[in-house]
C-alpha cells in the first residue's frame, strides 16, 4: 500500500498538476443542508467504503480523491494547505504526521473523538497524539514481517531465517543453489525498512526529552545495522536495485526474487505486480538481531487527519472514528481494503478472516500477524522525516555506487537532519 | 513648434487612450503571470520557515535576508547538479543541432523525395510529451524490457548499462535528441526556405555541387537560426527535469538532487522549504539569462567582426 507500482506512481505524477489546481475546500457553508467532506486517500477500494458511509449518512457526504501514495499525497496536502484549500480529511503516514503538524496542516480533534483512544493500544495511539493533543485517528499499522516464496525456499533447501545472522546464511545458500536468484533487494529508497530494522536493533532515530530532541540516525545500533547490510550487498548476497520496477516485477514473477522483508501490508503489493504467483507465498516474523527476541518495529501505517481548512471538523472526525474504530469500519478496512487495522478490535476481527489472496494456503496468516503486532517497538518520528529520507536515499545511493562505507551515509543523514532541525529552530541535544 | 501645441487640441482624447487599450491585455497578462509571480518568488526567497522553541511548534515565516542564497551557493549537491547538466549538455546540444541541421539540409535538396512525410515523421516525437517520452524510453532502457539489451544478450555481449553512470548521460541525452530534433529542424528548415532561389541558381551556374551549395551557401545563411536554436537548447538543458525525474524510480543512479531543478522541486514540495527553493530558482533564472546574453553577445560580436 505504501509503495505503488512504477506505472501507477508515474500516472499519479502526471496528474499532480491537475490535482494541485483542481481541489477546492469543502463546500456547503450552510449549517442545515447536508455537509460535504473531501477526503484524500490512496487505499484500494476506497470508493466502496465511502459509498457505504454515504448511503448510511445522507447528512454527511464524503467525496473521495486518490491524491497519490503516501509520499505524494502528503506533499500535495502540504501545498494545498498552504494555499488554503486542503481537503477536510486526509490519510497521512505516521512518519510524516509530525512534519505536517509543524507546518500547521492538521487540526486538533481531541474534543471530537471522545474516548476513541480506548480502541487502540497505547503505542499506536501515541503515533497520532502529541502533548495530549489528538491529531488523527489511526487507520492501519505495518508491523514488520518477512514475506517469502515458500516453494522456492523449499526447492533450494533453504530454511526460513529467524535471525539476521540466519538471513545471511540463507542469502548465501540461495546464491549458491541458484545463481540467478537473490533473497531480496534492499535499495536506498527503502528508508522505512532501514529505519525499522535500526529501531529493532535498539536505535532511536528521533527521541524526545522534555522540550529537546535527540537525533540518533547514526547511533551505535544503527551503524551496526548499516555495516551488516553493507556486507550483504558487497558480498553480492542481496541486490540494491529499486523495488517494483518492471525489472523487479519480472524477477518476482519468474521466482528469482525470493522474499521481501517489509511489513504485513506487503502481500497486496506483491499480488498487484505478480498475481500469478498467488499460493506460493507465506508470511513469517521478521528475522531478529538477537536470537529469542520477539519485538519488531513498524514500517508504514497511516492515520486519518482533519485539516485546518475543514469547516466541519466534527463531522470529519465522526467519519474518521467510524472508519477506524467501529466494528463496521474495521470490517471494511479488513475485507474490502485488505488493510491491517490499527485498532485492537480490527486486529481481533482479522484473526477469523481468510488470509490475503496471495497466500490462501496460509490459514494462520492473521494469527501470525496478531502475534507479531502484539510486540512492537514504539517509535518517535521527527519533524523532518522527509528531509531525512531524501538525504538518506542520496547518500546511501552514493555509498553503494562509490563503494564507500554505508555507515558514512547514516552519519551524513544524521548531520543533515540535525542541521535542518537547528536551523528551523528546534532544540536539539546533538552537538 | 506650432504643430505640437495644436495637436492635442485637434485630436480627440480617445486617440491617445487607444494604444494603451490595445496593449492593455498583453501588459496585464504579463504583469499578472510574469512580474507578480517573479516578484513573489524573490520575496519568498528572502524568508524562511522557523519555529519557536517548543517540541512541535508551528512554523511561521520570518525575514532572513540573503541566508537562503548563501545556503544555495554553498550547497555542493546543487553545484554537482550543474556539473551533470554540463556533461549532458555537451552530448545533447551538439547532437540535436547537428542532426536538425542535417535533416533540414537533406529535406531542402531538390532530389529529396517524400518531403512532407519526412518532415512530419521527424517532427512527431516533439509532439510527444516529455514525461511520456521518458517513460517510453525508460522501458527500452530497463534490462528486462529493453529490446536493445535483448539483442546484445542474444549475441553474448550482455546487458547494456543504459541506466548506470556514465551511460545514463547518453540515455538521457538520447531522449532529448529524439524529442528535440524535429522542432529545431523546422526552425532551420523554415530559415532555409526563405533563402532566395536566385542564389542557388547562380551557384549552380558557377558549377557548385549540391554538397557545396549546402556547406558554402546554406549553412552560413542559416547561422542566425542555428544561434537561436542553440540558445533554446541551452536553456532547455538548464531546465532539465522531467526526464531524470521520470526515470528516477527505475534506477538508483539518479539521486533526489541529480539536476538543479530536482533539488528545487525537492525543497519546495518534498522537504517543505519553499523559500530555499525560491532562492535556488532565482539563482537558476539569473544564471540562465546571463549565459544566454553572454552567448548572444559573443556570437553577435563575431558576426559583426566577419562583416567588417
Amino acid at each position: 500500500m505504501r509503495i505503488r507500482p512504477l506505472v501507477a506512481s508515474a500516472t499519479a505524477a502526471v496528474s499532480a498538476a491537475a490535482v494541485l489546481t483542481g481541489c477546492g475546500a469543502a463546500g456547503g457553508a450552510g449549517t442545515d443542508g447536508p455537509v460535504t467532506l473531501e477526503l484524500w486517500s490512496w487505499t484500494a477500494e476506497g470508493q466502496s467504503v465511502v459509498d457505504q458511509w454515504n448511503n448510511e449518512n445522507p447528512d454527511i457526504q464524503v467525496k473521495l480523491t486518490d491524491a497519490g501514495g503516501g509520499d505524494e499525497s502528503s506533499q500535495k496536502l502540504l501545498t494545498a494547505s498552504r494555499a488554503g484549500n486542503a481537503p477536510d480529511l486526509a490519510l497521512v503516514e505516521y512518519t510524516t504526521l509530525p512534519s505536517l503538524i509543524v507546518a500547521d496542516v492538521p487540526q486538533e480533534i481531541t474534543d471530537y473523538v471522545g474516548d476513541v483512544q480506548d480502541a487502540f493500544t497505547e503505542g499506536t495511539w501515541a503515533q497520532t497524539t502529541f502533548d495530549g493533543a489528538v491529531f488523527g485517528v489511526p487507520q492501519d499499522v505495518g508491523p514488520m514481517a518477512f514475506v517469502y516464496r515458500t516453494d522456492r525456499f523449499e526447492e533450494l533447501g533453504v530454511p526460513v531465517p529467524t535471525t539476521w545472522e540466519e538471513f545471511r546464511t540463507a542469502a548465501a545458500a540461495v546464491k549458491e543453489a541458484d545463481p540467478d536468484a537473490v533473497i531480496t533487494s534492499l535499495p536506498p529508497t527503502e528508508f522505512g525498512f532501514f529505519a525499522g530494522v535500526a529501531t529493532q536493533a535498539g536505535g532511536e532515530w528521533w527521541s524526545v526529552d522534555g522540550d529537546e530532541w535527540t537525533v540518533g540516525i547514526a547511533d551505535e545500533a544503527s551503524l551496526e545495522v548499516a555495516d551488516y547490510f553493507e556486507e550483504l550487498a558487497t558480498d553480492g548476497l542481496i541486490q540494491t536495485e529499486p523495488l517494483l520496477t518492471p525489472e523487479y516485477n519480472a524477477m518476482v514473477n519468474a521466482g528469482t526474487m525470493l522474499s521481501w522483508p517489509s511489513a504485513v501490508w506487503a502481500p497486496s503489493v506483491i499480488e498487484s505486480v505478480a498475481p500469478d504467483t498467488a499460493g506460493k507465498w507465506a508470511m513469517a516474523p521478521l528475522p531478529q538481531w538477537t536470537p529469542g527476541d520477539k519485538a519488531v518495529a513498524y514500517q508504514g501505517g497511516s492515520a486519518l487527519v482533519v485539516t485546518k481548512d475543514s469547516e466541519h471538523p466534527e463531522e470529519a472526525a465522526k467519519f474518521a472514528t467510524w472508519l477506524n474504530a467501529s466494528e463496521e469500519g474495521n470490517g471494511l478496512l479488513l475485507d474490502t481494503q485488505s488493510l491491517y487495522p490499527a485498532s485492537d478490535e480490527g486486529q481481533e476481527m482479522a484473526e477469523s478472516n481468510d488470509p490475503p489472496s496471495l497466500m490462501p494456503q496460509q490459514k494462520d496468516f492473521y494469527s501470525v500477524a496478531a502475534d507479531i503486532s502484539s510486540d512492537t517497538v514504539p517509535v518517535t518520528w521527527g519533524p523532518d522525516v522527509n528531509l531525512a529520507k531524501s538525504v538518506f536515499e542520496d547518500e546511501l545511493g552514493k555509498a553503494i555506487k562509490n563503494g564507500t562505507p554505508w555507515r558514512d551515509a547514516f552519519v551524513a543523514t544524521q548531520d543533515a537532519v540535525v542541521a535542518d532541525m537547528k536551523e528551523t529552530g528546534f532544540t536539539v541535544s546533538n552537538g | 513648434m506650432s504643430t505640437t501645441v495644436q495637436a492635442p487640441r485637434r485630436r480627440p482624447r480617445r486617440w491617445q487612450v487607444a494604444p494603451y487599450l490595445f496593449t492593455a491585455p498583453a501588459v496585464i497578462l504579463y504583469i499578472a503571470f510574469m512580474l507578480v509571480p517573479v516578484g513573489y518568488a524573490v520575496w519568498l526567497s528572502l524568508r524562511a520557515y522557523r519555529i519557536e522553541g517548543a517540541l512541535l511548534g508551528r512554523k511561521t515565516d520570518v525575514f532572513v535576508g540573503l541566508e537562503n542564497y548563501a545556503a544555495v551557493l554553498t550547497n555542493p549537491d546543487f553545484a554537482a547538479g550543474f556539473g551533470r547538466l554540463a556533461v549532458y549538455g555537451i552530448i545533447a546540444v551538439p547532437l540535436t543541432l547537428g542532426l536538425a541541421l542535417l535533416f533540414a539540409l537533406v529535406l531542402d535538396t531538390p532530389a529529396a523525395r517524400l518531403k512532407r512525410f519526412g518532415r512530419t515523421a521527424i517532427f512527431i516525437p516533439y509532439a510527444v510529451p516529455g514525461v511520456v517520452a521518458a517513460l517510453l524510453w525508460g522501458f527500452m532502457y530497463l534490462p528486462s524490457t529493453s529490446p536493445f539489451s535483448y539483442l546484445t544478450r542474444a549475441v553474448g555481449l550482455g546487458t547494456i548499462p543504459f541506466l548506470e553512470e556514465p551511460g545514463l548521460f547518453g540515455s538521457l541525452a538520447n531522449i532529448a535528441v529524439w524529442g528535440g530534433v524535429g522542432f529545431n529542424m523546422i526552425i532551420i528548415y523554415t530559415s532555409l526556405r526563405s533563402i532566395p532561389s536566385e542564389i542557388y541558381e547562380s551557384a549552380r551556374l558557377d558549377g557548385a555541387s549540391e554538397t557545396q551549395i549546402a556547406l558554402r551557401i546554406k549553412v552560413p545563411l542559416v547561422v542566425p537560426a542555428l544561434v537561436l536554436t542553440g540558445v533554446f537548447s541551452l536553456i532547455g538543458t538548464l531546465q532539465l527535469y522531467s526526464e531524470p525525474a521520470t526515470l528516477q524510480p527505475m534506477t538508483s543512479a539518479i539521486s533526489n538532487t541529480w539536476v538543479p531543478l530536482m533539488t528545487i522541486y525537492r525543497d519546495a514540495f518534498g522537504t517543505d522549504d519553499l523559500p530555499q527553493a525560491a532562492a535556488a530558482s532565482t539563482v537558476l533564472a539569473v544564471g540562465t539569462v546571463l549565459v544566454s546574453v553572454i552567448i548572444l553577445r559573443i556570437v553577435n560580436r563575431k558576426r559583426m567582426g566577419v562583416e567588417r
